[in-house]
C-alpha cells in the first residue's frame, strides 16, 4: 500500500510552482517539466514564439546590428573590468546631485535598509516596477512583514503577485498565463461581476485598481536597465508607463539594481538603447525609455491631505554574488547579460516549458543557470540541465555571451561536485573518459563517451543490434544509463565508414579540383554509414581527391554532457589526427553538423593554440556548403551538374536544418543550392528539432524532446498539404533520428540525394 | 531633411501613434488641438521650453485648459500636451525633457497625449540624442524620456494598449 501511495505521489502533477522553484533535487525538475508540459505549454509557446519571431525582424532592420553587438561587448567588459572603482564614482555623483547610495553585500542587507527607508517615511504603500532583481532579493517578503503594502505594478508582476507565484521569464514573468486562465484567476481572487473576458477588459480592471496606488503611494521602488557613473543617470525601459508612475509620483525613489548595470559612461547607453528593445520584446524601442539622474528637479505628486515633500532618491546597489562572480573566469561572463531574454525566447525548451520548469526561483532560460549559480549555490543550478548546447541562442545574445558554454562549465562542476561510485570510476576509465570526469552520473558517462559504446556495438554488430533491442536490455538501459525505452535505437552498421572506403576503388584522378579529407565522425562513422559514402562518392564525381579519415570523437559528446576534461582530451586528439591532413593541403569535411560545429565553434575553448584554433575553423566544411563552394570556384551553375529530373524521390522537399549548422552559417548554402538546381524546398523555421544529440535519448527528457518535435511535425505536415507528401531532408544525425520517430518517414541527408542527381557527363 | 519627416511619420504611425501634419501658425495648431480633442476634455498643457512662444501662448487659450492645475486636477484631466524636445525619425519616437512643473505629468497622467514636434529637431537615430555635437549636447545633460506609441502590454495575453500611461498618442509636426 505504502509503495502506491508512493508512486500515485510521484505520478502526481503539481499545479503549484512555487512547490517547484527549487530545483536542487532532480525529482523537483521533473515534477516541474511535467507540470509545465501539462499546464503551461501552451501560453508560453505562444508568446515566446512570437518574442522570437518579432526579434528576428528587429534585429535585422538595424543597419549596424554586428557592430553595436561589438561596442556593447566592449562597454560591458570595460566597465565590469572597472566595476569597483565606478562604484566609488557613481557614489560621489548620486551623493552630489543629492541622492543616496547603499552598497548592499548581501540580499538581507538590502532588504533591510529598503525596509528603514520605507519606515522612516510612515510608508504604508509602497508601489513597484517590475524589478527582476528584487525578486531575487525576495524585497516584498521583508517590506511585507514590516506591515507596508506592496503594490506590483507591472501587469505581469501584478497577476503572480495575485497568484502567489514566482517569475517564469526574464522580462514577461507571466508568459505561462493565457487570457483565459488570467480571467478565472480574476474572477476566482477579486469575486466580481465584472466582465473580463478580453485583454482589454483586464487590463482596465488592474488600472483601475493600480492607478489609485499610484496616486497615494508613499515610497516607488524600481529596478535599473543600466545606470551611468558619470551622470548618476538610470535607464529605465518599458511598455506600460507603471516604471514612469512609480518613480516620477511618489515622494521617495529608491532604485534596486545589481552592481553589475552600471556603465562608465551616460554616452553609451545610446547603445544597449539601440538594441535592447530589439533583442527583448522586438520592437524598435519600447513605449518608454527613460533617462533620469534623481533626484528631479520638480516636486512630486501629493494629493490634497498628503503633505507635499521634499523629492528623495536611494540607489541600492546590490553584490549579493556579483562581486565573486566578477572573479569567475565562467560566472563573469553573466555579468554582461543586460536581461533581455534573448536566449530565452530562441530556446526551444524554453518555448516548450517555459521559466517554472527551465528556471530557478528567480532566474529562467539558458542564462538563468549561472545567474543562479552566482547569486545562490551551485546546486540552484541544476535546471540548466535543459540547456541542449543547440546554441540557437549564441547569435542571438546582444553581449555576445556564449551561453552554452556557461551551461556545460556548470554541468561540469555539478558533475565534479558529485560522489565517484566504483561501477562510474570502471565506466569512465573503460570508456577512455578523463579522470577529472568520472564523479559524473553514470547517464553522463555513456553518452559522454558514446564513441567507446559505438564502436563495440559495431566490432559486434549485429549482435549488439539483437541484443540492444530485447526488452530486457531496455529496461537496463533504462534503469542504469537513463535511456528511455521508448526511443528508437540507432542501428549499429555492419561495417563503419572507414571500413567500407578501403573497400571503395579511388579514382586516381590525375588532375584533382581540390584535395580533401572526409572526417569519419562517430555518428556516420558508427551509424549513417550511407551519408558517408554518398558524400564520398559525390566529392569524387566532382573530381575531387578525397579519402576518409580514422574515426575519433571530436568531443561533442563530452562537451554536452560537462565532461570537459574528456571534451578537451578528445579535441586535441582529433585536431592532432587532422592537422597532418592540413599539411597534405586537404580540406577537412564534416558531415555531423554538431562535430563541425565543435571545430568551428567550440575548440576555441578546448585548444590552447590560437593557430590550431583558427586552422580548423577556417578548414572545416559542411559538405553541401563545400559542393556549392567547389561550383563556385569552377564557375559551373548548379544545374549544369544537377538534374532535378533525375531524382526519383520527386521535387518536393522539406528541409531541417541542424540546429548548431545554423549557427556556424552553413545552412543556407544547402537551401539554396536546391533551390538552384529546381526542387521546390521547404526550410523548417523551427529553433531546434527537440532531439538535440543525446536529451532526446534520456528517460527524464523524452516527453519533453517530444513535444518540443511536435512544432517540426507540425511544420511537415503543414507542407505536405497541397501536393504530394515531400521528401524530408535533415543534415543532422539525431534530427533525422528525431523526424523518423515523429512521423515514420525516411529521411535523407541532401548530400544523398544530390548523388543520384548528377547530370551525366 | 525631408526623408527623415516621412520616415518619422511612417514609423510613428507604425508604433501606434497618429501623426498629423499642421502649419506652424498658432492658429492652425490650436485648431488642430481641438478637433482631437473635443470641446469639454480638461487640458494640461506643459512647459513652454520646446514649443514656439506663440504656439504655447495660442494653445493657453484652450477652452478647457486648466492654467495651474492642483494634483487633484492632474489625476483627472484628460488630455496633456507637451512640446518635443526631439522626434526620433528610425523610430518613430518622441523625446520629453522631464524637470519643470508639468512635464512629467503632462506626458504621463492623461489618457491623450499630444506632442507638438518641430520638423528641425527630428534625429535620425535614437542614439544621435547621445552625441554632443546634436541639438546642443542637451540629450546628454537632461532627463528625457523616449514616447514610442501609446503605452501598451501583451501581459494580458493579446497587445493591448493603453495601460498606465497615455491610451493614445497624438503627434502634430509642424512646417
Amino acid at each position: 500500500m505504502n509503495q502506491m501511495a508512493e508512486n500515485t505521489t510521484n505520478l502526481a502533477i503539481v499545479d503549484s510552482p512555487r512547490s517547484v522553484a527549487n530545483k536542487r533535487e532532480k525529482r523537483r525538475l521533473l515534477e516541474a517539466i511535467r507540470m509545465s508540459l501539462k499546464i503551461q505549454s501552451p501560453a508560453v509557446r505562444r508568446n515566446t514564439q512570437t518574442f522570437n519571431l518579432n526579434r528576428y525582424r528587429a534585429t535585422a532592420a538595424i543597419p549596424d546590428y554586428d557592430a553595436l553587438k561589438d561596442r556593447a561587448r566592449w562597454i560591458k567588459e570595460d566597465s565590469i573590468a572597472r566595476l569597483p572603482q565606478l562604484v566609488e564614482q557613481l557614489r560621489e555623483t548620486v551623493r552630489a546631485r543629492g541622492g543616496h547610495v547603499f552598497l548592499a553585500g548581501t540580499a538581507e542587507d538590502a532588504c533591510r535598509y529598503i525596509r528603514d527607508v520605507c519606515l522612516r517615511h510612515g510608508a504604508q504603500l509602497v508601489v513597484k516596477g517590475k524589478s527582476i532583481t528584487s525578486e531575487e532579493i525576495r524585497l516584498n517578503h521583508v517590506l511585507q512583514k514590516a506591515g507596508i503594502e506592496v503594490a506590483e505594478s507591472d501587469l505581469a508582476e501584478f497577476i503572480l503577485q495575485i497568484a502567489d507565484e514566482q517569475p517564469s521569464h526574464i522580462i514577461a514573468p507571466a508568459v505561462h498565463y493565457s487570457r483565459e486562465r488570467i480571467t478565472e484567476l480574476f474572477k476566482r481572487k477579486f469575486r466580481t461581476d465584472l466582465p473580463l473576458d478580453t485583454g482589454e477588459d483586464l487590463t482596465k480592471f488592474a488600472r483601475d485598481i493600480l492607478r489609485d496606488k499610484f496616486l497615494h503611494a508613499d515610497v516607488g521602488i524600481t529596478g535599473a536597465n543600466l545606470i551611468a557613473a558619470d551622470t548618476g543617470t538610470i535607464m529605465l525601459v518599458e511598455s506600460e508607463g507603471n516604471i514612469r508612475m512609480t518613480s516620477l509620483l511618489p515622494p521617495v525613489h529608491v532604485a534596486v539594481a545589481g552592481m553589475e548595470k552600471i556603465i562608465a559612461a551616460r554616452h553609451d547607453m545610446a547603445t544597449f538603447l539601440e538594441l535592447l528593445a530589439p533583442s527583448a520584446t522586438g520592437q524598435p524601442l519600447t513605449s518608454y525609455t527613460s533617462f533620469l539622474s534623481p533626484p528631479l528637479a520638480d516636486p512630486p505628486f501629493a494629493l490634497p491631505g498628503k503633505p507635499r515633500k521634499r523629492r528623495e532618491f536611494h540607489l541600492v546597489l546590490i553584490d549579493h554574488g556579483r562581486l565573486r562572480m566578477r572573479e569567475d573566469p565562467i560566472l563573469r561572463e553573466t555579468l554582461y547579460c543586460i536581461r533581455c531574454s534573448a536566449c530565452l525566447n530562441s530556446c526551444a525548451n524554453f518555448q516548450t516549458v517555459g521559466g517554472h520548469a527551465f528556471g530557478g526561483e528567480t532566474y529562467s532560460g539558458g542564462i538563468g543557470g549561472s545567474w543562479e549559480a552566482g547569486t545562490g549555490t551551485l546546486e540552484d543550478a541544476r535546471f540548466s540541465e535543459l540547456c541542449t548546447g543547440c546554441s540557437r541562442c549564441v547569435n542571438q545574445c546582444p553581449i555576445r555571451i556564449d551561453v552554452p558554454w556557461l551551461n556545460e562549465n556548470l554541468r561540469n562542476r555539478l558533475n565534479q561536485a558529485g560522489e565517484t561510485f566504483v561501477v562510474s570510476g570502471m565506466l569512465s576509465t573503460l570508456t577512455g573518459g578523463a579522470e577529472e570526469d568520472q564523479s559524473a552520473p553514470a547517464t553522463k558517462l555513456f553518452f559522454g563517451n558514446y564513441h567507446w559504446f559505438a564502436e563495440w556495438g559495431t566490432r559486434l554488430a549485429p549482435l549488439a543490434n539483437a541484443i540492444a533491442s530485447t526488452q530486457t536490455a531496455r529496461w537496463a538501459m533504462e534503469r542504469w544509463l537513463g535511456l528511455d525505452r521508448r526511443r528508437p535505437l540507432p542501428q549499429f552498421p555492419k561495417q563503419t565508414l572507414a571500413s567500407v572506403a578501403e573497400e571503395l576503388p579511388n579514382n586516381d584522378l590525375k588532375h584533382p579540383i581540390a584535395r580533401a579529407v572526409l572526417f569519419a565522425d562517430v555518428f556516420t562513422n558508427y551509424g549513417m554509414v550511407e551519408r558517408g559514402i554518398a558524400a564520398l562518392r559525390l566529392l569524387r564525381e566532382l573530381g575531387v581527391d578525397v579519402v576518409v579519415s580514422e574515426s575519433v570523437s571530436e568531443g561533442r559528446a563530452a562537451l554536452s554532457q560537462g565532461l570537459l576534461a574528456t571534451a578537451a582530451e578528445n579535441v586535441r586528439r582529433a585536431a592532432s589526427l587532422l592537422e597532418h591532413y592540413l599539411e597534405e593541403g586537404r580540406d577537412i569535411i564534416v558531415l555531423e553538423p554538431s562535430s563541425l560545429a565543435m571545430f568551428r565553434r567550440d575548440a576555441r575553448h578546448l585548444l590552447e593554440s590560437e593557430k590550431l584554433i583558427e586552422k580548423l575553423r577556417d578548414h572545416t566544411f559542411e559538405p553541401v556548403e563545400y559542393v556549392a563552394a567547389l561550383l563556385e570556384r569552377t564557375g559551373r551553375e548548379p544545374w549544369e551538374v544537377f538534374d532535378v529530373g533525375r531524382s526519383r524521390w520527386g521535387n518536393r522537399l522539406f528541409y531541417h536544418a541542424h540546429c548548431q549548422q545554423k549557427t556556424i552559417g552553413c545552412a543556407a548554402p544547402t537551401e539554396t543550392l536546391l533551390r538552384e538546381i529546381g526542387f521546390d524546398l521547404v526550410s523548417s523555421s523551427v529553433e531546434c528539432c527537440g532531439m538535440a544529440g543525446s536529451f532526446g535519448y534520456k528517460k527524464d527528457f523524452y516527453d519533453l524532446s517530444m513535444a518540443v518535435g511536435e512544432d517540426l511535425f507540425k511544420q511537415v505536415w503543414e507542407a505536405d498539404a497541397g501536393g504530394e507528401r515531400r521528401v524530408l531532408l535533415a543534415s543532422g544525425t539525431s534530427c533525422t533520428e528525431q523526424l523518423r520517430a515523429g512521423l515514420n518517414r525516411e529521411v535523407l541527408h541532401p548530400i544523398e540525394l544530390l548523388a543520384t542527381i548528377l547530370r551525366a557527363e | 531633411m525631408s526623408e527623415r519627416i516621412v520616415e518619422f511619420e511612417a514609423k510613428g504611425e507604425a508604433s501606434a501613434a497618429t501623426v498629423e501634419r499642421v502649419t506652424s501658425a498658432p492658429v492652425s495648431v490650436r485648431a488642430a488641438v481641438e478637433r482631437i480633442v473635443g470641446p469639454s476634455a480638461k487640458i494640461v498643457l506643459g512647459p513652454d521650453e520646446f514649443l514656439p512662444r506663440e504656439i504655447w501662448q495660442a494653445l493657453r487659450e484652450l477652452p478647457g485648459l486648466i492654467t495651474e492645475p492642483t494634483d487633484k486636477q492632474l489625476s483627472t484631466a484628460d488630455v496633456g500636451i507637451s512640446g518635443a524636445f526631439a522626434g526620433v525619425s528610425s523610430s518613430g519616437s518622441v523625446c520629453i525633457a522631464m524637470g519643470p512643473p508639468l512635464a512629467a505629468a503632462a506626458s504621463l497622467l492623461m489618457p491623450l497625449h499630444i506632442v507638438v514636434v518641430s520638423p528641425e529637431r527630428i534625429v535620425a537615430r535614437p542614439r544621435d540624442l547621445f552625441d554632443p555635437e546634436c541639438l546642443g549636447g542637451e540629450g546628454l545633460r537632461r532627463d528625457l524620456v523616449f514616447i514610442t506609441g501609446p503605452s501598451a502590454t501583451a501581459d494580458m495575453g493579446p497587445l493591448v494598449r493603453g495601460v498606465h500611461g497615455p491610451h493614445r498618442l497624438h503627434i502634430l509636426l509642424l512646417g
